[in-house]
């Protein structure tokens, strides 16, 4: 269970802070929407470390997280752009997700061939970001949070922009990865994608 | 996804040197070194000596000479640098399409570590009583008298060195304008005065501060020059008289007196700029902006901007065709005598022992305090690391290496340790050039890749392996060479500590110029040269990217 306890956060100069209290079950989905600037973005950043909240507590298992740096965190986030380090091939990026100093085992460099496979991106892994369009860059990024099985995965947007059919198969990877227990955490504008995805919706 | 991959991959594997205090500690310890070294080197001066009192600077008449002439030559150069560089950097930024503008832009860049000897040999050949550009003059207007020696060519020579420079950095902050600004003043048609107002001069203005202070310092502390187109009690700086005190008169007080002025002068002067929101680079960027046409850059003043970047073209070129025109005889000659020929590869080798080691330790140590001061920039370690950074610009060279020399006397005995102390010094000297060129690239790094490599782990070794080299290789290698350089073309330090019987290239240089060997000595410059632009292309070489990817993908799957 991921427990958001009191917790709240204000920029310098913000007059009226932001209050969050929500808890998520496993293998469940939290959508939120909201206007541009209500703090969506700001919730994901603060549960992945990327922002440190005035008080308040964030738990997971009964553990806080709260004083933990993002690698220290059981999450991973997938924005709607710039998932990827542009210099880096497709394999090398993903493969980062899985150590972060390249040391695979052959069946991790495997696995990540098989993932491409099953995101329609089998052959691309030498290409470089550059090289690919949205959708394709967005489904490298998914794979590379799916490989790396954090149970909480922070999605900011990831389907924005996408075509139909990139868009279809980012839902399936998601909705394979909430049947295998992982706890999502969606920040989107789009209905359909909520109604698609979502357990509960909260409105900001 | 394969359940055991997913359930086999560790969360956070231990990255290399991923604890802060690895970031943090070796930069500021050896920040701390280099302050220590610095006052280490003055303090040594005090203790040996007897301090004279102050007043001699305003009771001495040489002394005061020497004050008034340092401050005066800096404060013209500064002004006529800048006089030239604004139309310069204004004229290249209006004119986008001009022929060999990007050659003009590495010859600018090149500024930077033109040996000075070198620079000023190329002078001579052209403002000199035998210049071609004075034989030229002499032949149109007799009436007009010219001489280079003094004051002229000492302010020429610096316009010569950071005219370039300056106007290389005014031209980058000119074209980090936002584009959109440009294309708005494009559609609207605004002329050349409006550009100014309205784009120009909000831009330059918080820039100016920085590039005066770094000018004048540069003047301020100018030695080669002086010492070649100056000396005499008319026309000597502080540097100078500081390398006097210490090699002729043997008098430690006076120059720890004159060092600790200079240090108060050039200390002021930077901190005065910084109050004024100095935030400019002090090595220009090489960043390639789009090109917007503008009304500003046709007609008339095209025609006009054309002509002074011809003109500034052959301001620069002129020197350096003296030096390759008048070193060729010089320098074939000195290669097919078996004796003078086997003199200048030793003084290359013992030059390249010099200053290899110099730019690597100086690009080494740039790194180290960057890393230190990129993880805390507040309180007194940020304040400890920002002051090494800029203390090689005020602190004198011969002032540090002679105190360190008397530190260090007990344990130096031979010339070759001597040696290595001058590397030592080099390579704090090109620190804060050094500093300017790595700290971009290692900072550059934007907020989404941050967070990224936050979240996977990527810490300590695996950043610098993964995100970090790969951007910075070839800032490095610019680093490299750019260091190694200037140690290269030093003639500063290795006038006090070289040994006449084992000279380096420069010193051999000085040499045949002290004993009128005009022929040599132009050779020997143009090999200077020939070496510096030989390390350069080594360095480039080893700087280029890798083509081949990170990571292959198995065929078998």
């Amino acid at each position: 269970m991921l427990e958001v306890r009191d917790l709240i956060f204000a920029y310098p100069g913000q007059l009226r802070p932001w209050h969050f209290d929500f808890s998520v079950a496993p293998g469940t989905c939290l959508a939120i929407h909201g206007a541009s600037g209500s703090g969506k973005s700001t919730l994901l950043n603060l549960l992945a470390g990327f922002l440190e909240p005035l008080s308040g507590d964030i738990r997971w298992q009964g553990e806080s997280l709260v004083h933990r740096r993002p690698w220290q965190r059981p999450m991973t986030s997938v924005f709607q752009e710039h998932n990827l380090f542009e210099h880096l091939d497709v394999m090398t990026n993903i493969g980062l997700g899985l150590h972060p100093g390249l040391k695979l085992t052959a069946e991790q460099q495997l696995a990540i061939t098989q993932g491409l496979q099953e995101v329609g991106l089998a052959g691309l892994g030498k290409r470089m970001p550059a090289e690919l369009s949205g959708g394709q860059r967005q489904r490298v990024a998914l794979l590379r949070a799916m490989l790396r099985s954090e149970p909480v995965l922070l999605l900011d947007e990831p389907l924005t922009g996408l075509d139909d059919e990139a868009r279809q198969l980012m839902r399936k990877m998601l909705l394979k990865s909430k049947a295998a227990g992982s706890i999502l955490i969606l920040a989107s504008h789009d209905e359909e994608d909520r109604s698609v995805l979502a357990d509960n919706v909260w409105n900001l | 996804m394969p359940e055991s991959i997913r359930s086999s991959t560790p969360r956070h594997p231990d990255a290399p040197f991923s604890n802060p205090g690895w970031q943090l500690w070796p930069g500021l310890l050896l920040a701390s070194l280099l302050l220590i070294l610095a006052g280490g080197g003055l303090g040594a001066l005090f203790w040996q000596a007897e301090l004279p009192r102050v007043a001699v600077l305003w009771e001495n008449r040489y002394l005061r000479n020497v004050l008034s002439f340092t401050l005066w030559q800096a404060t013209l150069s500064v002004a006529l640098s800048l006089l030239l560089a604004l139309p310069v950097a204004r004229a290249l930024a209006r004119q986008p399409c001009f022929p060999g503008r990007s050659l003009l832009l590495r010859l600018m860049e090149l500024s930077l570590v033109v040996p000075t000897i070198v620079a000023v040999s190329g002078v001579v050949g052209v403002y000199g009583r035998q210049g071609w550009l004075t034989t030229l003059v002499n032949d149109w207007a007799p009436a007009l008298s010219w001489n280079l020696y003094g004051i002229n060519g000492i302010v020429l020579t610096h316009v010569f060195f950071n005219a370039p420079l300056a106007a290389r950095i005014l031209l980058q902050t000119l074209e980090n304008v936002p584009q959109p600004q440009w294309r708005i003043a494009s559609q609207l048609g605004l002329s050349s005065g409006w550009v100014w107002r309205a784009l120009e001069w909000p831009a330059l203005r918080p820039v100016l501060p920085g590039i005066a202070a770094l000018i004048f310092t540069l003047c301020f502390t100018s030695f080669a020059i002086i010492m070649t187109l100056g000396g005499g009690p008319a026309a000597t700086t502080l540097e100078v008289a500081i390398y006097q005190s210490l090699r002729f008169d043997f008098d430690f007080g006076r120059a720890a007196l004159l060092a600790t002025v200079q240090l108060l002068i050039c200390g002021s002067v930077w901190w005065l700029a910084s109050r004024r929101g100095m935030t400019h680079a002090l090595v220009p960027g090489r960043q390639v902006a789009e090109q917007v046409p503008r009304k500003d850059g046709s007609g008339l003043r095209g025609l006009w901007d054309r002509l002074l970047l011809l003109t500034f073209t052959l301001f620069l070129i002129a020197p350096l065709a003296a030096v390759a025109l008048r070193g060729l005889p010089g320098l074939v000659s000195t290669l097919t005598q078996s004796g003078s020929g086997g003199r200048l590869w030793d003084a290359t080798l013992l030059s390249l022992a010099i200053a290899i080691p110099a730019g690597a330790s100086s690009v080494l140590a740039a790194l180290l305090v960057l890393a230190s001061n990129g993880s805390t920039q507040k309180g007194i370690p940020g304040q400890i690391s920002a002051t090494a950074a800029y203390l090689p610009l005020m602190v004198p060279p011969l002032v540090l290496g002679t105190g360190l020399f008397l530190l260090l006397r007990p344990q130096l005995g031979v010339t070759s340790e001597g040696l290595i102390l001058v590397g030592l010094i080099n390579s704090i000297m090109a620190l804060p050039f050094v500093l300017q060129m790595l700290r971009g690239p290692l900072r550059g790094l934007d907020i989404a890749s941050i967070h990224q490599a936050d979240q996977l782990g990527i810490l300590g070794w695996y950043r610098w392996r993964w995100l970090h080299w790969p951007r910075m290789r070839r800032p490095f290698a610019l680093a490299m060479a750019y260091a190694t350089g200037l140690s290269l073309g030093d003639f500063g330090v290795i006038a006090l500590f070289g040994s006449p019987e084992e000279p380096t290239i420069p010193v051999l240089l000085y040499q045949q110029l002290g004993s009128y060997q005009m022929a040599a000595a132009a050779g020997t410059g143009l090999w200077l040269i020939t070496v510096l632009l030989a390390v350069f292309a080594l360095f480039n070489l080893l700087g280029r990217p890798p083509a081949t990817a990170h990571l292959r993908e198995p065929e078998h799957a």
